[in-house]
């Protein structure tokens, strides 16, 4: 019997050469930090780091199951603000407060804004990117038409999602300070497996790869691509909406027009993890190791001493360069096979 | 009247964007009249949009290559904090008489860099071969990065006096820089109509294989348009700065979603290689006057934003309606079934890879 590594055991595959290269630069970031700053490694910092990237990882599935599929989705920060807000509104004008309920309707209408984009997309076969931008301006300007847009500080916040906010799954003492795990981890890795399952382990998850692969020949062979859109833009509202109730009650504030703005950010770290833009290619682990990127990027800069503005320089450079080496190695290829595909 | 028909059967998408810019100009001379159509209103109208046009006419060229390019906010801001930081005495120390030289010296600075950004942008679309969205992603994240780490968010003040006038002198009652502007769309409508360059662009847009197979270096091709957006972006730079006499990072920043939406309003088709320069003046005009009408009417930021992106679908629905209605057009053929419309409709390629 062919002896396999640790990594394809767990994860039944090799490791593509982007999440190797992904890897390594996290790794050789971390030593670089550490040795600069010793303090860096601590539990302390991780737990931060898990909790503050709890939300964009969220989003960072949906967003992958988008560019799987073929498409590309700026609505998300859009949808994850707008059903978030309207949800907690709704709930204060009913005038109760139940955790489930919120998460609920949230989750309900993230999927319903998800949809709206589906049937856009599909009915009159337009490109994504276009019209995403155009609903996530609208969806979020009609949600400040409509409900206004005001803010809500730790007082006025629901009691329940001030709750749900300090959960921890574990904490740790130390002499002075202590810190806690946050639940927002165990809901990240749920909708990790969650993910995971749908796209690996179903029909519809196949179907979503097809899709993105080649459309033409997906919808020959007798899928219905109504029905994938429908799903792919769904689920990606659906995450949203629940990264919406994670985010305001992680930051126990609720600020209606926070969020919008990040979403290129996020497409950016997800891509960088391999995710093609044409469709068809993408894993779950590229999607995490970018987001951990932007992050460590993010949090770990005054580390190093250099101040949260060089932040984007580095993540702007180093998503160039993998970029580059990822789309080079791709035309290389194409040179050598003769193909002479227009994009 | 046979002419008149003809020319707007020629172009339909022109006709009914010009159709719709006489009705929006009624229904505002009649709701707004003088408020709106006043010569000062219409002199701060016409500073108003060429800050944005020379970005809408980059993201046209862009558009007609079959890309996007999501950088040239960012790169306009770019330009512009150079500019600024040559002319902010923080380098060189401004004096009367120097005040000149850099002046110069400025506008420069912010063409070499839109030049330089729009030559990066097309090197890694060209010569990498990655995808226009991403490649441009990447780099309006690494010049916002670059204006960042070069300013740390801080607001770059222009000190030489003269710069700031740029903005606000006019020859008889029209604005300098509207003139310029005017300039640029006659330039790269000459460019695209009737150079050879011009004709690549379009073929590009409508098929880069067939384009490679014709003998052309269709990367050149790419590098020069690119190269041709960073010029517009680098002169947008210069004139958002002049008209804030200072420069800070992401100040163009919500241009971005306005300059996507105006190019799709004039009819250019984001697959590329379809689209004309008089309908992107018509579609400059009328965003304008409806944005000048909005903050008449003291419209939230919120409710124009809501109001662009349902202006964009709808665009994007009826494109859609206008397209299809010709494909049935020729009555004497039986319309084929709408698998078929939809394959050529798009850019065949000679052999299609699995991407």
């Amino acid at each position: 019997m062919q002896r396999r590594s640790l990594f394809r055991r767990a994860f039944d595959r090799p490791m593509t050469s982007m999440e190797k290269y992904l890897l390594a630069i996290i790794l050789v970031y971390i030593v670089i930090v550490a040795v600069k700053n010793p303090q860096f490694f601590s539990l302390e910092t991780l737990f931060d780091m898990i909790r503050n990237g709890s939300g964009i990882m969220i989003l960072a599935l949906g967003v992958l199951v988008v560019l799987i599929s073929g498409g590309i989705d700026v609505s998300f920060t859009a949808i994850a603000i707008v059903s978030g807000y309207t949800s907690v509104r709704l709930m204060k004008v009913l005038g109760f407060d139940n955790l489930l309920f919120v998460i609920l309707v949230a989750v309900v209408i993230g999927a319903a804004l998800g949809s709206i984009n589906a049937l856009l997309i599909h009915f009159f076969r337009l490109p994504t990117l276009i019209v995403t931008l155009g609903t996530a301006s609208a969806f979020h300007g009609l949600m400040a038409i409509v409900l206004g847009t005001k803010t809500y500080t730790a007082i006025d916040v629901p009691q329940s999602m001030l709750d749900f906010g300090s959960t921890s799954l574990l904490t740790i003492s130390a002499e002075r300070s202590q810190y806690s795990l946050s639940v927002f981890f165990l809901i990240v890795l749920a909708c990790i497996v969650l993910t995971w399952f749908l796209l690996y382990r179903t029909m519809l998850g196949r179907t979503v790869f097809a899709i993105g692969s080649n459309q033409e020949s997906a919808s020959r062979i007798g899928i219905s691509l109504l029905r994938t859109k429908l799903f792919v833009y769904c689920y990606s509202g659906f995450l949203s909406g629940l990264m919406g109730i994670i985010y305001f009650s992680g930051l126990s504030y609720i600020n209606p027009v926070s969020l919008i703005g990040t979403e290129l950010m996020i497409i950016a770290a997800v891509v960088i993890g391999g995710a093609k833009l044409t469709g068809g290619e993408g894993t779950i682990l590229g999607a995490v190791l970018g987001i951990i990127i932007v992050q460590l990027f993010q949090s770990t800069l005054v580390f190093l001493g250099l101040g949260a503005s060089w932040n984007n320089l580095f993540f702007g450079s180093v998503l160039m360069v993998s970029l580059g080496v990822m789309y080079y190695r791709q035309r290389q290829l194409n040179k050598r096979s003769l193909v002479f595909s227009s994009n | 009247m046979r002419s008149l028909r003809n020319l707007v059967l020629r172009d339909k998408e022109l006709a009914v964007l010009v159709f719709m810019t006489a009705c929006v100009i009624l229904v505002l001379y009649i709701t707004l009249g003088q408020r709106l159509f006043s010569p000062t209103g219409l002199q701060s109208m016409s500073v108003q949009v060429s800050e944005f046009g020379f970005l809408a006419l980059a993201m046209a060229i862009a558009m007609l290559t079959g890309g996007i390019d999501l950088s040239v906010a960012a790169a306009a801001s770019l330009a512009g904090i150079m500019a600024a930081l040559v002319m902010s005495g923080q380098i060189i120390p401004v004096t009367d008489e120097n005040s000149g030289i850099l002046f110069a010296l400025g506008i420069v600075a912010a063409l070499v860099t839109g030049l330089l950004c729009g030559l990066l942008n097309g090197f890694l679309i060209a010569k990498i071969s990655v995808p226009p969205i991403l490649a441009t992603l990447s780099t309006m994240i690494l010049f916002a990065g670059i204006g960042m780490a070069i300013t740390t968010g801080q607001s770059v003040p222009v000190l030489v006096p003269s710069f700031a006038q740029l903005s606000t002198s006019a020859v008889g009652n029209i604005p300098i820089i509207f003139i310029m502007m005017v300039a640029a769309f006659l330039i790269v409508a000459f460019v695209l109509g009737r150079t050879r360059l011009g004709r690549r662009i379009y073929l590009f847009g409508e098929n880069e294989v067939a384009l490679r197979f014709s003998g052309v270096r269709s990367e050149r091709v790419i590098l020069m348009s690119y190269a041709l957006i960073g010029i517009l972006v680098g002169i947008a730079g210069i004139i958002m700065t002049s008209r804030a006499n200072s420069m800070r990072v992401g100040v163009g920043d919500s241009y971005l979603l306005q300059a996507i939406l105006v190019v799709v309003l004039a009819g250019f088709n984001p697959f590329g290689g379809k689209g004309r320069i008089i309908s992107l003046a018509v579609g400059l005009v009328l965003l304008q006057l409806l944005s000048t009408a909005f903050n008449a009417l003291m419209f939230s930021p919120y409710a124009k934003n809501f109001v662009w992106g349902a202006i964009l679908l709808l665009v994007m629905v009826l494109n859609h309606y206008v397209r299809h209605w010709r494909l049935r057009q020729p009555p004497e053929k039986p319309s084929p079934p709408a698998s078929i419309d939809e394959e050529e409709s798009r850019p065949s390629t000679i052999l299609v890879s699995d991407r």
